[in-house]
């Protein structure tokens, strides 16, 4: 069992649309734990109704957020947060690390392909924002505005 | 997630089942070391049975595909929609050196008709 907050307390009256719920959990940042985290996203994401497709893309840009951190943490066991939030409509998933916070600069992508992670969360998602955390980590959000209407790429 | 290399006539084949993340894509990427040592010009890997990928999967392939240059392809099987979606994205399907097939028999078929032609 993945220990979550319990669902806040839902209004009888109302509607599906007015759904809203605000979950955490919190693991060490190891590549070991992605699974975990991405049956959390899956959880969350199925309980706000997203199809199959945009459920994948979140275990993908959430996974890609966390992998970021748990390289960041270079091997220390730093824990690392991950929240769910649906709230008009919209449903944002924040990581959370407590790490000094990253620079996000191109030195960091070797040759190994590195750096793919944040072009797959731009494309995935529908708005990504990275911060530093008050605690001098790093923040990343990932958001899916549910009323979005699909636009195929080009 | 589990890997095996096999081989679909004389070209290796990589079988993989489950979720590549960070955590499992090691042993994709020595199993494509394995397959590239035997000198095969083109190398085939089935993700029909993967579920899930991700940066950490999706480097791997990205190296294979830049290791097969001036040799051969990847051929990727059976790919379920999101992750062929995935594949798009980081530019692999445009990759002169990678190729998709939709199944064994269409990558056997069209390796065959490489080796003939």
């Amino acid at each position: 069992m993945i220990p979550t907050d319990d669902l806040r307390p839902l209004d009888d009256l109302r509607s599906a649309d007015d759904l809203t719920f605000h979950r955490v959990i919190r693991v060490e940042a190891e590549t070991a734990r992605l699974a975990e985290i991405r049956r959390f996203v899956e959880e969350a994401a199925g309980e706000a109704a997203l199809d199959l497709e945009r459920i994948f893309d979140c275990k993908v840009a959430v996974s890609e957020a966390c992998a970021n951190a748990v390289e960041h943490a270079g091997g220390h066991s730093l824990p690392l947060e991950i929240s769910a939030r649906l709230q008009a409509r919209r449903l944002t998933f924040v990581v959370t690390d407590n790490g000094p916070f990253r620079r996000l600069t191109p030195a960091r992508e070797d040759a190994r392909n590195r750096g793919l992670g944040m072009p797959l969360m731009v494309a995935l998602m529908d708005e990504v924002s990275f911060a530093r955390a008050p605690g001098g980590g790093t923040t990343v959000s990932l958001s899916v505005l549910l009323d979005r209407i699909a636009v195929q790429p080009v | 997630m589990d890997v095996r290399v096999t081989s679909l006539g004389e070209t290796p084949l990589i079988e993989a089942w489950g979720d590549i993340d960070h955590s499992t894509c090691g042993s994709i990427e020595t199993a494509l070391a394995e397959a590239l040592e035997t000198g095969s010009g083109n190398v085939l890997l089935d993700l029909s049975q993967v579920t899930y990928i991700d940066s950490g999967g999706l480097s791997v392939l990205l190296t294979g595909v830049r290791l097969m240059r001036d040799r051969g392809t990847l051929g990727v099987i059976g790919p379920n929609a999101n992750v062929r979606r995935l594949l798009e994205i980081v530019g692999l399907l445009v990759d002169p050196s990678f190729q998709l097939f939709e199944d064994k028999g269409t990558a056997s078929a069209a390796l065959e008709g490489q080796v003939t032609a």
